[in-house]
Parts: C-alpha cells; structure tokens; sequence
C-alpha cells in the first residue's frame, strides 16, 4: 500500500533509506517537468532531477514539514538548476552576459506556477493529478490503485481542478501586479 | 439538466465515465448555457496543460540511478571518524603549537578509547571496500518459529538455513528463502511462496512489506549497514571492541563487536522478538588486508544470557546471478492471498475499533462462519478452520500498541471447542501413588506441554494409603476437582510443584484483572482409562475445552483501511 510522503520521509529517516525510491517514483515526472520547463535540455534536467532527489535525501533530516516534502522538493530544485546555470555561465566565460542572464535566471522561477500550484495542493488532491496526467493512468486505474470509488476520483479531480485554477490566477495575478510595478 | 447538476458531471463528462443519456443531457446543457460552456473549457485548458507537461515527463525514469548514488553519497564515513579527527587536529596545529596539539590529542584519546576509534576505523575501512556492490548472497542460518516468515527470533528454537540473494544493478532483485518458505522481488512484483500451506502473497514493489526480509535486507545493504553501525555507535554511545585473530583460512582477521541496545522499554510487546528490533551483541568479522567483511554473528541479550541467533558464515560479492532465481516456480493450483480490498460494506468494518474487530473475529470463528472471518484475516487454512471453528469467546480487553509496530495488540480469552486428551499417569514412584506425567493426544503423541515434568518427588503423605489406592480415573477427577476448587495443596498431590505454583500464579493475575474464575476452568468430560502396551503406560481419556488467551495483533494499514489478524492467534 502506498504511504503518504511524511509516512515514508519518517520511514527514511528511521533508518529504511530504500523507501526514499518510493518518493523518486511519485515525484520525479513533475520533477523533471518543472525542471524542463527551466533549463530546457532534456539531459540538463535529467541531470538537475538527480541531483535535486540526492540533495533532498542527505538534508532529509533538516524537513521541517514531511508532509510538505514535494513543495521543499520544488525549493531545492530551483537552488540546483541556478546552480546549474551559473555553472554553465562559468563554463563558457561569457563574463560581459552573466549579470543579464542571471537575472532572467532568477525571474524563471515565476515562469512556471504549475508544478508550483500542484505542489501546493493537498496531499490526496496532488496523488490523483500525478497518477491521472503523469504516469498516464485512467480515472478508473487511479481507482484501483488507491482504492478509491470512481466517483471519489472525479470528485478529487474537480476539486483539484478547482484549486489549481485558484492557485494560477494568484500567481498571475501577483506576477502582472509585480511587472506594472516594475514598468517605468 | 440544470446548472448545478452539470458543473457536478463536468469532470466525469470530459473523463467519458458517465452513460449515454447523461453525456448528451451534459452536453445539451453546455450548448445553451455560456457560464457552464466556460467553466467547461477552463478545465479543459487546465487539463491540456497537464497532458502537455505528462507527456513531456512520459520517458523519465531516474529512480535507480538516484538511489545508486545515494547509496554511495551515504557513505562518507572515514572522514567523521576520531582517527581522521586526530589527524586532522594533528596537521592543523604545526609544529610550533605541538604542545597544545598534544594536550588536546590527549583529550580526545581519553573521551574515546583507543579500541573505540580503531574499531570504528575498521568499520569505516569495511564499509567503504563494499560501497560499490552490484549483487550479494548471504547464507547463514537464523533461530527462529518454522511457521514464521522470515523475521521473528525464537531463541529457544534449532537453527534453520537462510539465504539472500540481491542484486543492485542494473535493476533491484532479491530473493530469501528458508526452509518451507520463499519471497522473490524480480522487478515487477514481490512474492511469498509458502509452500507447506500452498499460498502465494503477492505485492508490486511500492509496497513497505518485504514479508519480514527487510532486517536481511538492510544488512545486505554492506556499506550503509556498517555505516549505520559506526554511525549509531558514536550517537547512540555503543560500545565497540576489536580484536585481531587469525583465521582458519590462516589470515589475519579483525573482529569488531558492537554492543547494540534497540532500547525498547521492557513493557513493550515487541521487544526482542524481531532481528531489527532486538537488545543485540553483533560481531562483524574482517579481512585484515581486504577489509572485507566475511561473516556475522548477531547474539540475542537476555536476562537468562546471551543467545547466538543469527550465523551468517557465508558472503559473495559481485558474482554473477543466475537469472532464474528471480523467477519462482509455482504449482499451478496455489492459493493466491490477497490483500485485503475495499468490500461493499466496507464502512462498517472500517468503523470498528481494534477491539471490536477482534470480537467479530473470535465470534465469527465460533459461528463456523468463514466468510465473515475472511473480512478479518487474508488466509482461511484447514488448521484455522480445525482450531477455532466452534470456540467461544470469554473476554476481550482493551487494546495497547508498541513503538515499533503499526497495528494494535487487543488481549483476548477463549474456551476451544472439546477435544480429546489423554492424561499419562504413574504409580511408580515411593509414595506408590498415581500422580500427572504428561498430556497427550488423540494419538497418543506427547502435546509438547513439558510443565507437567516432576522436579520434586510425589512425597508419602500422612494419608498415603487413600490416595494409593485411588485408581487412574479418580485421579484424574480429584485432580481437575482441585482445580476448580482452587484447592492447590490438594493438586500438588497430583501434579509437580512447579506446575501448580504456574497455574496458581496465571489465575491469581486473571481473578487480580477482574476475571470470573469460573469462566477460565476448562470444560472436562472424563472417559475410561486404558493401559497402552506400546508406551508401558495408564492414560485417562478426557473431553477438554481448553481455555487459551493471548493478544491478537491487528492492523489497518491496507487498502481498505479494515483491522486484520496480523499475528497472536
């Protein structure tokens, strides 16, 4: 049966490390998606996917919140993939461009509010979105698998819908507000 | 169709889940309607946008490749161990401050014994010559019950074989099996093959039960193992000792003992029942020059003194694994268990207490009716059927939990249906009276009950004469008259010392609990007493209604969040 993440981060930090796998597989789709979203390369993201899930697992002890662990997840994400890029700034000694890159860098974090806003469901909500849109199951193979009647599914779903569509216009909205004030 | 009842349909309309007349009803709805037309195509946006990013995710897997390096990452131990502190102290100061570097190596060797540090460094040299496995097979032998999967210490018990096999790349397997049981993880599914009850178990990877390994395989993991070791020893202040030998094979070899304490308290239910939970001495042993570790003793600690449980004699490394041992050969008509899944009146169960499940078990079981006893347990067998079909249940009392286990303990009394035993008795002692030697059954087969063995000697009474010449059958009655009497001088004349002080004591603690005495006596019909030529021996039959109690361990963390029997019955 699966847990929820404070059951298995709790489980990890009582000394079974092997349950960390179970998160990787619940998160590492939306993962590289955001991630996707902010470096673009394929093997980039791939490569900033790992490094997130191995950061997160040797600051494992530092969560706070298990329950917000995909939220925490995202934040570590975001450090890795500047890093990331300020790496490859490095890389290329493009000195003159790495102020004006940088910036957008930083602003790439607003650009992508989705894998955002999903994290910032709760939990039951977010685990029907992930089996439903990124490991593809059917609203009738979300119901075996959490054991859940069709009619909870797409209830959980409409009200997913309903947040996410909440949690977005926020976001956007913030985000307009931020620019018109940064408009001369 | 009106608004309310559309935005209700909205998801299962787009979803294709709902029938004919309610999809066109739904649809007939959004073309005249502009404020549900939006809500519609809202979602419909949203959900575009979540198949893009899906699909866009669809090839990903990097599981296996994270936890192969978080395997490595974990192992960093070398450089928090006191040696390379020392070391690290030692460079650090140069020689103008060698004074004060000598003072505060001095400290550090007091706080830390010598041996502490050299065992720990062992440890790290151990756990770093494994970090980089790609299979193991562990054989050794384990005490434990033979009805019992595969983690349960039974220290009283002869040791069994036990073998691992686990690969780590380029795909996660493993496999264990003792004798009569076997669990495979080939990468799909995970499976327990009990072979004397002909019953498979079957479970997908996710899921947190390993059937009972996972203490084994935790130690397979070698380097985070000995890491854990080291790690526990300095946080949880273990002890470590060392010591060099040579081996058999006329190597040097260095033996590192850890006196572990899991630290359960002494109330607990679960404590030193399982490997991974147990107060422990485990002795690893080392390759002095390969630094590998080549054989594990794990010795249970007891008030009675210690007890080798666990024998691991045998360690291959990285040798290839043949790929039939991660597929399990099974009959064709094994009884496949289940889970248990969500019934249709599922919310009544799921509503129970732990108390309340375990009464509806026990009744059900007396009722004879399986069906109902299946809600409670995954796996009907015939002894289950023979053992509790018609017993009746004395008491159920409330519940209580341990630090290390999910479910619930709920303490439970009750009378089995009659069966027969025959009472072996003896007059061949110097009171030449008949006394108690033994309880066996049907068969005549001894019940395993050793609490009947004479350490004391049946005495000559004042009264000799009239108990001498009670024949085999009035014993008997006296004797279980004396136990519904709680008369225990008079069945000590009967029975050894030892075994009426057991029974005073278990009933004194039941009546102190509030129980009828009367309740807790056994139902007994005695028959006719035969003479068996074959064990040179006077047996009484008897019709007994044993009374039994215990705690039943019950759990509800499965899919259908019902309490099952998980042990203790």
């Amino acid at each position: 049966m699966d847990l929820t993440d404070k059951e298995y981060v709790e489980r990890c930090r009582d000394g079974h490390p092997e349950d960390f796998g179970r998160l990787v597989d619940r998160y590492q789709k939306p993962l590289f998606s955001y991630l996707a979203a902010r470096v673009g390369n394929s093997p980039q993201a791939e490569e900033a996917a790992q490094e997130s899930f191995v950061r997160a697992f040797l600051s494992l002890k530092k969560l706070r919140q298990p329950e917000s662990f995909y939220s925490w997840l995202l934040g570590i994400a975001g450090r890795v993939a500047k890093e990331q890029f300020r790496s490859e700034l490095h890389r290329k000694q493009e000195s003159e461009a790495a102020e004006t890159l940088l910036t957008s860098a930083d602003d790439h974090t607003e650009d992508y509010p989705l894998e955002a806003a999903i994290a910032a469901l709760p939990e039951n909500h977010r685990q029907v979105i992930l089996l439903r849109y990124y490991e593809g199951l059917s609203c009738q193979e979300v119901t075996t698998r959490l054991g859940m009647p069709l009619g909870t599914v797409t209830k959980t779903l409409s009200r997913a819908y309903a947040l996410l569509r909440q949690e977005l216009e926020t976001r956007e909205h913030a985000e307009q507000t931020v620019n018109q004030t940064e408009q001369p | 169709m009106n608004c309310a009842e559309c935005r209700d349909n909205l998801v299962a309309c787009g979803e294709g889940l709902l029938a004919r007349d309610e999809t066109l009803q739904c649809r007939a709805h959004l073309e005249t309607c502009a404020a549900c037309r939006a809500e519609y195509e809202a979602i419909a946006s949203l959900q575009q946008r979540l198949i893009a990013r899906g699909q866009a995710a669809a090839g990903v897997g990097i599981a296996e490749p994270v936890m192969r390096r978080i395997r490595r990452e974990q192992f960093q131990p070398e450089r928090e161990t006191m040696v390379s502190k020392l070391f690290k102290y030692r460079w650090g100061f140069g020689l103008g401050t060698a004074a004060a570097a000598a003072a505060i190596i001095l400290l550090i060797l007091l706080v830390s014994p010598r041996t502490q540090a050299t065992a720990a460094e062992v440890l790290a040299k151990g756990a770093r010559a494994v970090a980089k496995l790609t299979s193991i097979h562990l054989r050794g032998q384990m005490r434990t019950y033979p009805g019992e999967n595969f983690g349960a210490i039974n220290p009283d018990h002869p040791f069994c074989t036990i073998e691992l096999w686990k690969q780590f790349e380029p795909e996660l397997k493993w496999r264990v099996e003792k004798p009569g049981r076997v669990a495979v993880m080939d990468g799909q599914s995970k499976v327990m093959f009990i072979k004397t009850a002909n019953e498979a178990f079957k479970h997908s990877p996710g899921s947190t039960w390993d059937f009972d390994t996972e203490w084994l395989q935790k130690m397979a993991n070698l380097s985070t193992t000995i890491s854990n070791e080291l790690d526990n020893a300095r946080s949880q202040g273990w002890k470590l000792d060392l010591a060099e030998k040579t081996g058999a094979d006329g190597r040097a070899k260095s033996i590192v003992t850890v006196h572990a304490e899991f630290g359960l308290p002494e109330d607990d239910p679960m404590k030193n029942l399982f490997f991974d939970i147990a107060d422990a001495r485990r002795v690893y042993c080392f390759d002095a020059r390969t630094k590998l570790l080549e054989a594990v003793q794990i010795f249970l600690r007891r008030p009675s003194g210690e007890v080798l449980i666990f024998d691991l004699s045998q360690i291959d490394y990285n040798q290839p694994v043949k790929p039939a041992l991660w597929q399990l050969e099974l009959p064709a008509n094994v009884n496949w268990i289940q889970e248990a899944q969500i019934l249709p009146d599922n919310g009544k169960y799921a509503s129970m207490t732990a108390e309340q499940a375990t009464r509806a078990f026990l009744e059900a079981c007396g009722r004879e009716d399986w069906n109902e006893v299946g809600k409670f347990i995954s796996s009907i067998t015939a002894q289950l059927k023979q053992y509790s079909g018609g017993l009746e249940v004395i008491s159920v009392g409330k519940s209580y939990g341990s630090k290390v286990y999910a479910g619930r303990f709920v303490p439970y009394t009750i009378k089995l249906p009659p069966e027969e035993i025959n009472m072996r008795l003896s007059n061949e002692n110097p009171a030449k009276r008949y006394v108690l030697m033994g309880i066996y059954d049907s068969k005549l087969q001894p019940t395993g009950d050793d609490d009947l063995k004479w350490t004391n000697t049946p005495a000559i009474l004042p009264d000799n004469d009239v108990y001498a010449r009670m024949s085999p059958v009035e014993v008997v009655k006296a004797c279980f008259g004396a136990l519904t009497n709680m008369d225990w001088p008079e069945l000590k004349k009967f029975s050894p010392d030892d075994y009426v002080e057991k029974i005073k004591r278990q009933l004194e603690e039941e009546q102190k609990a509030g129980m009828d005495m009367h309740k807790l006596m056994p139902g007994v019909e005695i028959g006719e007493a035969f003479w068996s030529p074959e064990q040179s021996a006077w047996f009484v039959k008897c019709q007994v209604s044993q009374i039994r109690g215990g705690s039943m361990a019950v759990r509800k963390d499965n899919p259908a969040g019902r309490w099952q029997v998980d042990g203790g019955f």
